[in-house]
């Protein structure tokens, strides 16, 4: 057994080969196809690990069989980074037009992003963003804005608070690009309409619901006068309310949230839940089907093409549907 | 002294964070935060009492997170489906189906633990994925079901979740320490060869740990599915180290052959009064984790030196 092969590296020769061959074609067939048909890859992050993703992926292939210009295809990293860096290599060789990538690390895709780039193809990032080194390779992040949705949820407190108050928080994952964006969204704007609403405590609830309802416990120990909870998305903030309802304190407090989840939809059309911000994943794939194919037909893009996510409260979600996850 | 500290360290820990707490914050020393405290300890509490088991036996179980996520997940999906009693039923037994993959594994084919439940923590993840689809899993009607017995009722004003922490920890102590089984576990933990050639069935005998360890975090899943109403894929994400941190607390050495659920149970709550105690006192969350390191570290270095006589060792 002294035969040795390195795989990435004759992968990257096949790669040299067929671009090679694909740019002779290509040059023979210009100005042959007018009525012309983007092919658009995409690598996902991870579908099946939770319903946003799953429901992500359905709509963005809807999308792509109404739109009669493109053609998809459609990966998935399952969380894993190097198998996605080897997905953006495939997507290169098959020379699509525009790589979407939905990062599973938003540091350690870069140089695959980078090779894209230098291959021609240009890359729109969708869901979550990559670091700032990566930045200037892009084509364009489509995604929520999740500093706009923290000032939502600020300003739906005030609101309900009627201008004063005490509030806690419960933040996501410590560390998450989503939960410091959200929390400093919120923790910006709320001085702004709410001077006098004052955060008592803040504290992770990790985008989980036991512990946000463990963490919520020791709120209500600690404090006898809380009149808010501000959960970075309903999966929390449900626990939140489960935890006030127990102690019987679940009237005198106004729960907001940043993501509406089904669960969050359900109190809130039961009257206990009092406002979040609608994010559809379906808009989300969408959003980034349509960047890609403006890119794709070289127009201009916002370097930060932001989908809507706007308030829901209990007046108006009877505009919104219950969302699937 | 040392000796002393050694045998009761972790007692003495116990009543200095009581101590501690209660002198730095007035809310911390009353019933309902006491209460509160032993029903947040409880679901990580009743995983411990099992697993303490299969530790003493001299083996590890780390599939125990993957497992509460799987069990919960089944649970909630199959309460609104089939009802609440077919669903415990059902959880029950692919819980214990799944201990008893673990059990024979290790226990008949004499498997190393940790690679085979580090293996089945990934497996099991797997299988809850495919079975939900990745979508969070809620039950519909929360208010008018008696699932909600588990985790969100009391009797005599103690949380559901507490009694059936203490009452399962008093069942498997007395187990542990005045039943054959009990000592048969502890002797093929303390020395295998010996055990078998004293006519033991080790296999059997490690199979009946696991078994016991998946229902243990079966019971754990009825608290945590009724508590919550809903589960996430990865609600016991990490739940494994936390466990075994709370049986390592408890003095229960990680070579088998010594350890007691009584210690399991008082190590288990000093974690969460920490928890606890920390953020009524308004700590930022990583000042849990330091102080969770350093009492672990304390007590098994007084547990060492209580061994051997001496703080420090000389060579």
């Amino acid at each position: 057994m002294k035969v040795q092969i390195n795989p990435i590296r004759t992968f990257q020769n096949l790669g040299k080969v067929s671009l090679l061959a694909g740019s002779i074609i290509s040059l023979g067939l210009s100005g042959m196809a007018q009525a012309e048909t983007f092919r658009i890859g995409i690598t996902q992050n991870n579908v099946g690990v939770d319903s946003y993703q799953t429901t992500y992926e359905q709509a963005f292939e809807d999308a792509a069989e109404e739109a009669d210009n493109v053609d998809v295809v459609v990966l998935d990293a399952g969380g894993d980074v190097a198998r996605q860096i080897s997905q953006v290599r495939n997507l290169i060789q098959q020379q699509v037009d525009v790589i979407i990538i939905w990062p599973t690390d938003g540091q350690a895709v870069v140089p695959a992003i980078n090779g894209a780039r230098n291959a021609g193809i240009p890359v729109v990032v969708t869901n979550s963003n990559i670091a700032e080194a990566g930045q200037p390779l892009i084509a364009s992040f489509s995604g929520p804005n999740n500093i706009q949705q923290g000032a939502y949820a600020a300003e739906m407190m005030c609101n309900q608070l009627g201008g004063e108050g005490n509030i806690v928080q419960i933040t996501g994952q410590p560390g998450y690009t989503t939960a410091i964006e959200r929390q400093k969204g919120f923790e910006d704007r709320l001085p702004e309409v709410c001077p006098d609403v004052k955060i008592l405590d803040t504290q992770p609830g990790d985008w989980n619901r036991a512990k946000a309802q463990r963490t919520m416990e020791d709120f209500l120990t600690r404090y006898d006068n809380i009149d808010g909870v501000y959960a970075a998305d309903d999966n929390m903030g449900v626990g939140a309310l489960n935890a006030a309802k127990s102690e019987d304190r679940a009237g005198e407090i106004i729960f907001i949230g940043a993501t509406n989840f089904a669960v969050g939809y359900e109190a809130m059309a039961r009257g206990e839940y009092h406002g979040s911000v609608y994010q559809s994943p379906a808009e989300d794939a969408r959003n980034a089907l349509n960047i890609a194919i403006a890119v794709a037909q070289g127009k201009e893009v916002d370097k930060m093409s932001y989908f809507d996510t706007p308030k829901i409260t209990q007046e108006n979600m009877d505009e919104f549907e219950k969302p699937v996850f | 002294m040392l000796q002393f500290f050694g045998k009761h360290g972790i007692s003495v820990a116990f009543v200095l964070c009581v101590v501690i707490f209660s002198l730095s914050t007035q809310k911390f020393l009353s019933t309902d935060n006491f209460l509160t405290v032993v029903m947040q300890a409880s679901i990580i509490g009743t995983i411990a009492l099992g697993v303490t088991f299969v530790v003493i036996g001299g083996n590890l179980d780390l599939s125990v997170g993957s497992l509460l996520s799987f069990a919960t997940v089944l649970v909630v999906d199959l309460h609104d489906k089939v009802g609440p009693g077919t669903a415990i039923l059902l959880m029950f037994v692919f819980t214990l189906l799944i201990g008893s993959i673990n059990g024979y594994l290790i226990g008949y084919l004499r498997l190393n633990s940790l690679i085979v439940t580090l293996g089945m923590l990934s497996a099991i993840q797997g299988i809850t994925l495919v079975y939900s689809g990745g979508k969070n899993v809620d039950i519909s009607d929360q208010t008018n079901t008696w699932f909600a017995f588990f985790g969100r009722e009391a009797l005599f004003g103690v949380p559901v979740p507490a009694i059936i922490f203490i009452v399962l920890g008093i069942i498997l102590q007395i187990v542990l320490l005045k039943t054959g089984f009990g000592r048969k576990i502890f002797a093929i933990g303390g020395n295998a060869t010996a055990s078998l050639f004293s006519g033991l069935r080790r296999n059997r005998l490690v199979f009946s740990t696991y078994l016991l360890s998946a229902f243990t975090t079966g019971c754990a899943a009825l608290i945590l599915g009724s508590r919550v109403m809903g589960s996430q894929n990865n609600v016991g994400e990490g739940y494994e180290l936390l466990v075994l941190a709370g049986v390592i607390l408890g003095g229960t050495s990680l070579l088998g052959g010594s350890g007691s659920i009584a210690r399991t149970v008082i190590g288990v709550l000093i974690l969460a009064m920490i928890q606890n105690g920390l953020l009524l006192l308004g700590f930022p969350y990583y000042t849990q984790w330091l102080v969770t390191w350093v009492v672990i570290i304390v007590a098994v270095w007084l547990d060492i030196a209580a061994k051997r006589g001496k703080l420090f060792s000389t060579y």
